[in-house]
């Protein structure tokens, strides 16, 4: 099996630069066999690599420690599920599993566009056969899976212990579908650029990658904070760690993208502005990449560190060059009509909302790589973490939610500020009035009064979109409020499948910012049968339950949790002790309601004095940091849903073929 | 041109503002050893800070943890604290950048680029409003709630509301 492994992995590469030449070629010859043969040369390269990766899982799942990797990432006793994970959990399997993604990716791409795009594709294709190559390149001669062992050894040493958990059996595929995907858009830029087809064709072609990619990159950060949450211990669930700072920026790069691509689909503006977001998005993805490889950022993420580094900030720095150098000299092909009326406008909008999403993004940046600059400059090794984040980014979001409310109700071209003042009267009086409620309880934090002001006024705007809509439609096509709401958002799901997306982001900011504010701590010692409170909670510490198998020790506390005299729930934290890297870790016990969670981690267990230590947070409204999350990505879905009447309107306008991807102008109807 | 130089003005004031203020107001009296250790970050090679460090058995963070405790216990305050760890272990135990120095480039330079970024946006903007007059709007050219009439239901609403009508028959 390992011997197939490396030869599918060698082939692969193989078709992968035979696809480049047959591209080039058939171009040049204007030879239609040779760009079809040229094709199907992708979609061997992605079964060669799915042949790979199924040596790899095989060599997983049987034992196989004669493999270097197996040996390194797995056990006898690893779990089933997590030996399927391990595939992910270490460097030379994580990149296979990248590679695997981007050629699959590049033969739907491939397959799409079969018919279609025909000048633009050849180049697309190129391009990512070129990144395939950098990977199959990275997996045949430097960090190869299927090294073998001098002497196979009974059993492997496990796979780190903090990997063996559910939330990161997903999160590694989520987000590196959410980071490879964006290789897509940003190959057909590339095909667009070169081939100075720099209409909007590009991004009607990509525009549903693009979304594909938030999506994946959205649940991929969601998924990572909740394993943080999960496992690490500390009650928080985000740390401003580099390697979740590398995650971040393409997250907000791409929705600034998402943002502006409509101003260019509607306007024919920003062509310039979309190219470097796209471009920037896809540098995003490799330099996070990059940064869980080489080390040079000490982060929670060194599971997988290697040398690795040169070899990506090469490739890096090529693509970071060879893009700027092509999109400079495409800049006088990309003269977009100057069609501005004013700064009370959605366009004026839109522009602010990316200026805030990109310098979010470049803060991000700022602070990660600041600790190279300043040894470089300095000599002085220095730490940026949560505190330069918090306070850099706090305002910064502030200004995205405010604009996030005053985008969607603020017309295209211009609005007079009388329209302004009745549009928004509403949205206003939610703002202020939320914030007056909340001083009035008692809160005095000008961060929580404003952030939560905003909060109300951005939700104040989308709740007005809908009533709005479905007002009309009741009135107008006399439907019942159920009925209409409903069909207000099948028939326009591009528009309000958005605003969905944004009452997630609402909800998100809200539990983000209360349970940063208003998180408590207790930390007790206690013997068998005593009680300690946090809040409203009594907690009873009942005792002692050890679990043993081969696997691990798994030592559990009995907790009973009373609240008002009566019993609501009972809770086992626990300390592990894993057998093979011999290394220990905790299970926390979470109880999660709306109003607040209930964290407990058992710290430590004193078996002399049978005191047993529980360090037991108590974290207001976090429960909507996931629930805002959830409707984050079920806006996405409804936006990505395919719109009947839309395709049948282009398949009478455009012929059936250009129809079956490509969508509207957003916002048109 | 005034009232959107007010509205960035208002922006600019929203986002600096708060880099005045402590951004957590309600610690600021009685230091906890939360405060503290978010304040310091772990040397184990995690990356965390002391206060987020998830290993159980931390050689670093755990006794730091009970260090800080015992020297809050004895009445240092929250500096007092940060500059005794700070001397002891130099300038990386630090969770964030001083405000001094090279390191004040760590917090200004977001805010610069924002401010020349912001700059650029209403210079280009500026420029565009310069431009050809543009054609009268299209029907679909505003979006719900923000027409000029004082029509009961959006123009944009109704004509897409009657186009379906017009589909379905």
């Amino acid at each position: 099996m390992p011997l197939i492994g490396q030869l599918a992995l060698a082939l692969a590469l193989m078709v992968a630069i035979y696809s480049i030449g047959a591209n080039l070629l058939g171009m040049r010859r204007n030879s239609p066999d040779l760009l079809l043969s040229a094709r199907h040369a992708l979609w061997a390269m992605c079964a060669m690599v799915t042949v790979a990766v199924v040596a790899l899982w095989t060599g997983l799942l049987t034992n196989d420690f004669s493999l270097e990797y197996v040996a390194s990432y797995s056990s006898v006793t690893l779990p089933i599920q997590y030996k399927f994970a391990a595939l992910w959990g270490g460097q030379q399997g994580s990149l296979l599993f990248w590679t695997w993604l981007l050629s699959i990716f590049t033969s739907v791409a491939v397959f799409q566009n079969r018919r279609r795009n025909p000048e633009i594709t050849p180049w697309a294709l190129i391009v990512l056969a070129g990144i395939a190559i950098f990977f199959l390149g990275m997996l045949n001669f430097v960090t190869r899976p299927f090294d073998l062992l001098a002497t196979v050894p009974p059993d492997g040493s496990d796979l780190n212990p903090l990997l063996q958990n559910y939330w990161m059996a997903i999160h590694p595929p989520s987000l590196y579908t959410g980071y490879v995907s964006a290789a897509v858009p940003f190959a057909f830029a590339c095909g667009a650029l070169i081939t100075r087809k720099l209409d909007d064709g590009w991004i009607r072609t990509t525009r549903r990658w693009a979304i594909f990619s938030w999506f994946f990159l959205t649940l991929g950060n969601l998924f990572g904070a909740r394993w943080a949450y999960e496992v690490l211990g500390w009650g928080g669930y985000w740390a401003w760690d580099p390697v979740e700072n590398a995650a971040f920026m393409p997250w907000l790069v791409m929705t600034a993208y998402l943002h502006s691509v409509m101003i260019q689909e509607r306007k024919d503006m920003l062509k310039v502005w979309n190219l470097a977001l796209v471009g920037m998005a896809f540098m995003l993805t490799l330099f996070g990449t990059f940064l869980t490889r080489s080390g040079v950022i000490s982060s929670v993420h060194s599971f997988t560190q290697s040398g690795l580094g040169p070899y990506f900030l090469t490739f890096l720095i090529a693509i970071v060059v060879g893009y700027t150098l092509l999109l400079a000299s495409r800049v006088k092909d990309l003269k977009s009509p100057a069609e501005f009326e004013s700064y009370l406008s959605r366009e004026a909008a839109f522009l602010f909302n990316n200026l805030m999403l990109v310098g979010i993004a470049f803060a991000v940046f700022w602070g990660t790589v600041f600790p190279v600059i300043s040894e470089a400059v300095r000599g002085v090794k220095i730490t940026v973490g949560p505190p330069f984040f918090d306070k850099v980014n706090g305002p910064l979001a502030l200004g995205l939610i405010f604009l996030m409310g005053v985008g969607p109700l603020i017309a295209w071209r211009r609005t007079s500020p009388q329209t302004l003042m009745r549009t928004f009267l509403a949205p206003v009086t939610m703002g202020v009035g939320a914030g007056v409620v909340v001083f009035a309880m008692g809160l005095r934090q000008w961060y929580v009064l404003t952030a939560l002001s905003l909060a109300a006024f951005a939700l104040g705007t989308v709740v007005v979109e809908f009533r709005r809509g479905v007002s009309a439609r009741r009135h107008l096509v006399h439907e019942t409020p159920a009925r209409a709401l409903v069909n207000l958002v099948a028939k326009n799901n591009r528009r309000y499948g958005g605003y969905i997306i944004h009452l997630g982001v609402v909800f998100a900011f809200i539990g983000i910012v209360a349970s940063s504010f208003f998180r408590t701590e207790v930390k007790r010692s206690v013997r068998q049968g005593q009680s300690f409170s946090i809040g409203a909670y009594n907690i009873t510490y009942l005792g002692l339950k050890g679990v043993e198998n081969a696997h691990l020790e798994d030592l559990r506390a009995r907790l009973v949790v009373r609240s008002g005299g009566r019993e609501i729930a009972t809770m086992e934290p626990a300390r592990l002790f894993y057998k093979r890297p011999q290394q220990p870790a905790t299970r926390v016990a979470i109880r999660s309601t709306p109003l607040a969670d209930l964290y407990v981690v058992l710290a430590g267990v004193d078996d002399q004095s049978g005191l047993a230590t529980f360090e037991v947070f108590l974290t207001p409204l976090v429960f909507w940091l996931w629930a805002g999350g959830l409707m984050m990505a079920i806006g996405t879905v409804v936006v990505m849903w395919p719109n009947v009447r839309e395709r049948a309107a282009l398949a009478a306008a455009f012929g059936r073929d250009e129809a079956l991807d490509a969508e509207p102008a957003p916002g048109g109807d | 041109m005034l009232v959107a130089a007010l509205a960035a003005m208002a922006l600019a004031a929203v986002m600096i503002v708060p880099l005045m203020l402590p951004m957590r107001a309600a610690h600021a009296a009685a230091p906890s050893r939360q405060e503290i250790a978010e304040a310091l970050t772990c040397q184990c090679g995690c990356g965390l800070t002391v206060a987020n460090c998830n290993h159980p058995n931390c050689s670093f963070s755990v006794p730091m943890r009970q260090r800080i405790d015992t020297m809050l216990a004895h009445g240092m305050g929250r500096a007092q604290i940060i500059a005794y760890f700070r001397k002891q272990y130099g300038e990386k135990i630090l969770s964030a950048p001083t405000t001094q120095g090279f390191n004040l480039l760590a917090w200004t330079m977001p805010f610069v680029a924002l401010v020349v970024g912001g700059g650029l946006v209403v210079l280009m903007m500026g420029r565009w409003r310069g431009g050809p007059p543009s054609a009268p709007p299209a029907p679909d050219d505003s979006s719900p709630g923000a027409s000029d009439k004082s029509d009961k239901f959006d123009p944009a609403l109704r004509e897409r509301l009657e186009r379906e009508l017009r589909e379905r028959r």
